[in-house]
């Protein structure tokens, strides 16, 4: 069984700070990482590989330092690393994001049977690039898996998790999946997989190689427009009731107990 | 209610709380097994001034002064003395000054430990005092009890960051001690008498704490090993064979990693390991990182290391730091008779020391946990009550179970503790490793600053 491994690379930070006046998110002086919860995605690949034989490629976009991201997914247990980087690339939205991506992996004919993206980015945050490809592949695509439930020969069933509710799904394979964290708690590097990154080959290729026209991707091809950033501010009304109202307040709360539970038992 | 008028007189009826459901909360810290007791009152100055006069006052009338920073202290040293006013520091909570170019930063003593590290590396400078409770402690109470934690072996404790004080006397003067330069021979050294004092010579109002540059990159080693023997004695094999000096060097056996995965709901890698190591590493280069991590790591391996996990992004050491700093919290939470030491002993005859440990215990019917800061010697014992244990049980065999720790810790010229503090929790035992004439001069140092023992009474001298 051959998993593909979708990992973008992050600003290791906490806090993503952005620019006021450019409303672009700051990025000097950080570390970059793999996208937290692409590491989900990546275990549950590898530990699905260690199971069934088979092997994981991970492919990634970004610029040259997403080397460092690849080893790490190296050190974690990918067989295969492939980047696509090239300054044409830089500025692409998730339609654009998605099309490079796509082209990468037919012109390469990487083989597999299942694609494993990530939720969504910490950065980026849109959640889009791993249906956006499923769908310029034309793979069925399962988002919000929180579990995978079998791994058969040709199907995968999956648990999806909706707002207050569970769903099966079953897909025919080659099928993508968007992961939620719970599918698989990432592993820590060991020392031997430390070791077999800083000597693995890291596949680089730019879109001439590619065959990506330089018009459709990057900012030129990218539809959207980011036209401002700005924080919103979520004003929650809160009521402290204290000392001298004390009693109205836990009156207030029973009030409010008790209609959740008249609303359930309805 | 006198005492508590004149204090509403003299500060404010919104400086001064009296209600028992508030001096509850400010009747213990997070010691176990020592006495509650409710203070009179508990007031909150806000300025040096304002601390001072409380001083002044308390001096006149002869009211025992409890100093208090976040309460969470493992000795009970901010647990009050009876009739006495807790002096809460917790609103003197400023950032006075942040001096980059000196680097160093002056605050109150009520900031929390944690929001002066993350300042500094807002500006790429880094605090590097960082006790496993970093996130709760106030800056104060590690002043006052010279706190150690997860970095000393590379930064020393508390008082090697503190550069100056500003202090109020228990005669209500205010002085300072020290200054920004990072060396200074000029007379005795009271910054260093006041730091780890424990608030019984004067309660500090500002503290000027030097700053160091930012470790570039770091990466964290955790390190399960079958045989706790042989995991404590790398440790004196690393610090003095490797040539680097790691920034940490942490403990936890078995019974610790599992109190921490309980308390997280998170295994850790090789569960059924006899215990784990914990190295932390910092670098100028991820190269020259890498090049020390697996050279550490390969002499880890030889010395019969089950694995080596190497973290050097910030989610997975966190990952392990989460580990290490959930074991006192899991302790706290979940057994909360118990009964956590300090020892101290030289890095070498650690494994000495806690193999003793797990023999006392046998021998007691205890249970105990083992973990900490192995690469300055520093282990916490703690000892659990077991379920069904009577109390009474429970007392007789844990002091006989102090007793015969402290005798081996004392073979092994090792200390009663070495970063938690006396406080009320160990004076008894302070004879032990102290002699005579120590002490009397202890005594009279005491005497000197406080001639009317009112500043936190009955804290670490033996009754
Ligand atoms: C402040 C800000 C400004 C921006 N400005 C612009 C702009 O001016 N113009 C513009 O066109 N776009 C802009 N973008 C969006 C763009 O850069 C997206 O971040 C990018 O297209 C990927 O989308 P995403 O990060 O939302 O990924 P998501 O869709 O959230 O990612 C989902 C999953 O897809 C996979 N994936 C995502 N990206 C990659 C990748 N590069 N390589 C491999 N796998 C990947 C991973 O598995 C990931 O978990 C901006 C974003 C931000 C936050
Ligand atoms: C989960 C947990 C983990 C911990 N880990 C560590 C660790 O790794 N290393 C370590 O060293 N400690 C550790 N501790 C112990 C404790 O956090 C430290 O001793 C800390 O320094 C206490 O600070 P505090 O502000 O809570 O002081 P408090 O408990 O309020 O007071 C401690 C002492 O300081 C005195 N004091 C407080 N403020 C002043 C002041 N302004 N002037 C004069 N005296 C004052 C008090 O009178 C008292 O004697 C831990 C505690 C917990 C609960």
């Amino acid at each position: 069984m051959n998993f593909l491994v979708l990992v973008k690379q992050v600003p290791d930070t906490e806090k993503v700070k952005i620019d006021p006046i450019s409303g672009t998110m700051v990025r000097e002086g950080l570390d970059v990482t793999m996208n937290p919860l692409d590491s989900h995605a990546l275990e549950l690949a590898v530990s699905l590989k260690e199971k069934l034989n088979g092997s994981v490629t991970v492919l990634s976009m970004g610029p040259m330092n997403t080397i460092d991201v690849l080893r790490d997914a190296i050190a974690l247990g990918a067989d295969r690393a492939i980047l696509l980087s090239d300054s044409a690339l830089a500025g692409s939205d998730t339609w654009a994001t998605s099309l490079a991506l796509a082209k990468a992996i037919e012109k390469l004919n990487i083989a597999f049977d299942l694609m494993i993206c990530g939720e969504k980015s910490t950065d980026g945050e849109t959640g889009q690039v791993g249906i956006e490809l499923a769908t310029l592949l034309n793979l069925p695509v399962v988002t919000y898996v929180s579990e995978l439930i079998e791994l058969g020969s040709n199907f995968v069933l999956v648990k999806r998790s909706i707002e207050d509710a569970h769903e099966v799904w079953k897909a025919p394979l080659p099928a993508c999946l968007c992961v939620l964290k719970s599918v698989a708690e990432p592993r820590l590097p060991t020392l031997a997989g430390k070791k077999t990154a800083m000597d693995a080959k890291i596949e680089i290729y730019d879109t001439e190689s590619i065959g990506i026209n330089r018009e459709e991707v990057g900012l030129k091809g990218s539809p959207t427009r980011v036209v401002k950033v700005f924080n919103t501010k979520i004003a929650r009304n809160c009521r402290i009731y204290a000392d001298k109202d004390i009693l109205e307040g836990i009156e207030r709360v029973v009030g409010l107990i008790k209609a959740v539970r008249d609303g359930e038992a309805k | 209610m006198r005492v508590v008028d004149e204090l509403i007189r003299l500060l404010g009826v919104e400086n001064v709380k009296f209600d028992p459901e508030e001096l509850e909360k400010y009747s213990h810290d997070e010691t176990s097994g020592v006495e509650a007791q409710i203070p009179l009152a508990v007031v909150f100055p806000t300025s040096t001034e304002q601390v001072s006069m409380i001083l002044r006052w308390a001096n006149e009338r002869r009211v025992p002064i409890v100093p208090r920073g976040a309460g969470t202290g493992l000795s009970a040293g901010a647990v009050p003395t009876k009739d006495s006013i807790v002096v809460s520091l917790e609103r003197m909570n400023r950032i006075v000054e942040f001096d980059e170019e000196n680097m160093t930063i002056t605050v109150e003593p009520g900031v929390i430990t944690g929001e002066i590290q993350k300042i500094a590396e807002e500006h790429g400078l880094f605090y590097a005092g960082d006790p496993a409770s970093s996130e709760s402690s106030s800056i104060g109470g590690n002043v006052a009890e010279n706190a150690g934690g997860v970095k000393v072996i590379k930064y020393g404790p508390t008082s090697f960051h503190v550069l100056g004080l500003e202090v109020v006397l228990p005669t209500g003067e205010i002085v300072t001690f020290g200054g920004k330069t990072l060396k200074n021979v000029t007379g005795y050294d009271l910054v260093r008498l006041f730091v780890g004092s424990e608030g019984t010579l004067g309660i500090v109002t500002k503290i000027i704490l030097r700053l160091v540059p930012k470790p570039k990159c770091a990466a964290v080693l955790l390190v399960p090993f079958r045989d706790i023997e042989d995991a404590l004695l790398c440790v004196p094999k690393v610090l003095s064979q490797s040539g680097v000096l790691p920034a940490s060097i942490e403990f936890m056996d078995k019974a610790s990693s599992e109190m921490a995965s309980r308390f997280l709901n998170e295994s850790i890698p090789n569960p059924e390991a006899e215990c784990h190591l914990i190295f932390e590493l910092e670098s100028t280069s991820k190269q020259s990182l890498t090049r020390e991590y697996i050279e550490l790591g390969e002499k880890l391996m030889q010395m019969k290391a089950l694995e080596v996990y190497i973290a050097d992004n910030r989610t997975q050491r966190m990952k392990i730091w989460r580990f290490r700093k959930a074991i006192a919290e899991g302790i706290i939470a979940f057994r909360p008779t118990h009964c956590m030491e300090d020892v101290v002993v030289p890095t070498a005859n650690m494994p000495k020391l806690v193999v003793s440990a797990y023999d006392i215990a046998r021998r007691f019917d205890l249970e105990v946990l083992n973990f900490g800061h192995v690469g300055d010697g520093n282990v916490h014992v703690t000892f659990l009550k077991p379920d069904g244990m009577s109390d009474d049980v429970w007392k007789r065999s844990l002091e006989k179970a102090l007793e015969e720790l402290y005798k081996i810790t004392v073979q092994l010229e090792g200390n009663l503790t070495g970063e938690h503090g006396v406080g009320l929790k160990r004076k008894k035992y302070l004879s032990m490793f102290l002699q005579e004439k120590e002490l009397a001069l202890m005594r009279s140092i005491k005497r000197l600053f406080d001639p009317n023992n009112i500043l936190n009474p009955g804290k670490i001298f033996p009754d």
